[in-house]
């Protein structure tokens, strides 16, 4: 509809999902504004003009939907395990009647997933472990009636290891009333007990024969929660050296909670992707998960520019194959339930494209 | 007089409070006006922030300075007393996830940065029902800050608003809305007065509201 929109005839999503329409020429800025935010925050390399003009190309593409070319693919895995197809989220999620074996069938024989992670309907460690032997012997089931590499996945989610959900203190609780030694010893209290139980119901998990371990939204309770998570996997490790195991974060930048925590000799805190990895690698990652969160404020062309320029530089420095977060709120892509579809197939695009990531 | 109050600010960007205390009783030694001083950290406060902002310094950083702060305050007190400032609250904030989310994290952090900048916080953590955000209103808090990671959950925020509204205390109360999921947007389209990108945003303008008020 050009006479409706004058010169704007470029087709973007905002951050939020919602549409709006600009000229290539606004398109061309804002990429360059996402590139220049992320060179700012995450001290990374500017892109080249080639990327920045094949970005802008991607973003204004007439097609709804844009893809790579045959032989350009990646590898795919989904986020949620069997629980997206029977959940019913409100607005989102078909709320199927069937079981978790079943629904991990339609993933793989009718919808074509690469790898899928097999998840707990409470998918954090501390809720997986009471149900641990409920979910050895789902999984040895899944193994029976699939043929597609099956994961486990669950978050190490530290949050729930501090009251009220937990024993220990809540660190920005503690803060908050100068206690700050306190909440120093009380947030390494939850991070040693979150990492105990990941080894636990990892090697129990590994015990059944599924090739690996997804950890999802690592670190997303800061810096001990990111730390735990290496220790973890470096201690499973030591038992199952040949297993796949696979970090995905939660956020660009690792919260400083603790803002002391260190590991092999550096500081957690504030660290970005390229540098997140290098850690996630010293621990014995097989896959790593780089997250850059979408500003709600601002268009996909700028999220997708900063994002890719963030995932590039770690795609650079990274010795592991990475598989990057590219879902609701991540990765260039907007933070609305269900993503439109426009704006979900640029971001991967430009990330495969761009970034040359491994998966998504 | 500008070389100390450049010490007072480099002391609250070091963010140690045994140097912090130092370089207060330096400047008061000095003769410098206890408010002056006081202006001098607030500006490194800011500067703190700044660096919090991007990811230079963490959460414990910004409570040290604080700490510096609040003893700066102790030993400036009968000082400030005499000069009709001390114990100068900018408001009472409510903070709270709404009810059906459990994400804390960003809420904690605006928490913090709201006590560092002089506001009395209540902030009652996460999943919040909607009754104790209005119970707090109607108990005298003019701030009220609610959080969001979802849009499940966002849509809360306009119910707490409506009913303000609607039980009459809409006018003395400043709504303030943030999360991953927020714009200035949705702040506008839901009748919310401050919409904060980040921590500091929030806390910079409920201090202009506070300032003006």
């Amino acid at each position: 509809m050009p006479d409706m929109v004058g010169a704007k005839e470029i087709r973007m999503r905002m951050g939020d999902g919602s549409l709006t329409w600009m000229t290539k020429e606004e398109v061309r800025a804002d990429v360059e504004a996402g590139m220049n935010d992320a060179v700012d925050c995450a001290q990374v390399p500017a892109l080249t003009e080639d990327d920045l003009s094949r970005i802008v190309e991607i973003m204004c593409e007439k097609g709804r939907t844009v893809s790579v070319e045959p032989g350009e693919e990646v590898i795919l895995t989904q986020d949620g395990g069997e629980m997206k197809l029977l959940n019913d989220n409100g607005s989102s999620s078909p709320a199927l009647e069937m079981s978790r074996t079943a629904a991990i069938q339609v993933h793989e024989r009718a919808l074509g997933m690469d790898t899928f992670e097999i998840a707990y309907m409470d998918p954090s460690t501390k809720n997986v472990k009471p149900v641990i032997g409920m979910e050895m012997a789902h999984c040895q089931n899944v193994m029976y009636n699939t043929v597609i590499p099956m994961l486990y996945m669950f978050m190490p989610n530290i949050g729930l290891y501090y009251k009220p959900t937990g024993p220990y203190g809540n660190p920005p609780d503690l803060m908050r009333e100068f206690k700050i030694d306190e909440a120093m010893a009380e947030g390494e209290g939850a991070m040693n007990a979150m990492r105990d139980d990941i080894i636990f119901i990892g090697e129990k998990l590994l015990s059944t024969g599924i090739d690996g371990l997804d950890f999802d939204t690592t670190a997303s309770g800061g810096d001990l929660d990111f730390v735990g998570s290496l220790q973890a996997v470096e201690e499973l490790r030591k038992t199952y050296p040949d297993a796949d195991v696979q970090m995905g974060m939660s956020a660009e930048s690792v919260l400083g909670i603790s803002g002391m925590v260190e590991y092999k000799g550096m500081l957690a805190a504030g660290l970005y992707p390229h540098e997140q990895v290098k850690l996630a690698e010293a621990a014995g990652v097989s896959t790593f998960g780089p997250v850059v969160n979408t500003n709600s404020s601002r268009s996909t062309a700028w999220n997708v520019a900063r994002s890719v320029t963030m995932v590039k530089e770690c795609s650079r420095v990274s010795t592991i194959p990475l598989q990057v977060n590219m879902g609701m709120g991540v990765g260039g892509t907007p933070m609305f339930e269900t993503p439109p579809i426009d704006a979900v197939t640029r971001a991967d695009k430009c990330m495969i494209e761009v970034a040359h990531v491994d998966g998504l | 007089m500008s070389d100390i109050k450049q010490e007072l600010i480099d002391a609250m960007v070091a963010v140690k409070l045994p140097g912090i205390i130092d370089a207060v009783n330096k400047a008061d030694a000095a003769g410098m006006p206890a408010t002056d001083i006081i202006d001098a950290m607030s500006a490194g406060m800011t500067e703190v922030g700044v660096l919090f902002q991007k990811g230079r310094l963490f959460l414990p950083h910004v409570l040290s300075a604080a700490a510096g702060m609040n003893k700066a305050m102790e030993i400036l007190g009968p000082k400030l007393a005499a000069g009709g400032d001390a114990g100068k609250k900018l408001g009472t904030a409510v903070m709270g996830t709404v009810e059906g989310d459990v994400h804390d994290i960003g809420k904690s952090i605006c928490s913090t940065m709201l006590q560092c900048a002089g506001f009395e916080v209540h902030d009652l953590g996460r999943d919040v029902p909607t009754q104790k955000f209005i119970d707090e209103i109607k108990g005298g808090c003019n701030f009220c800050g609610m959080s969001a990671l979802m849009t499940t959950t966002m849509t809360v925020m306009k119910t707490i608003i409506d009913i303000t509204r609607d039980e009459g205390y809409r006018d003395k109360v400043t709504m303030m809305v943030g999360g991953a999921p927020i714009t200035q947007i949705y702040c506008d389209k839901i009748g919310a007065d401050i919409y904060g990108e980040t921590a500091n945003e929030t806390t910079d303008k409920a201090k202009a509201i506070a300032g003006d008020a």
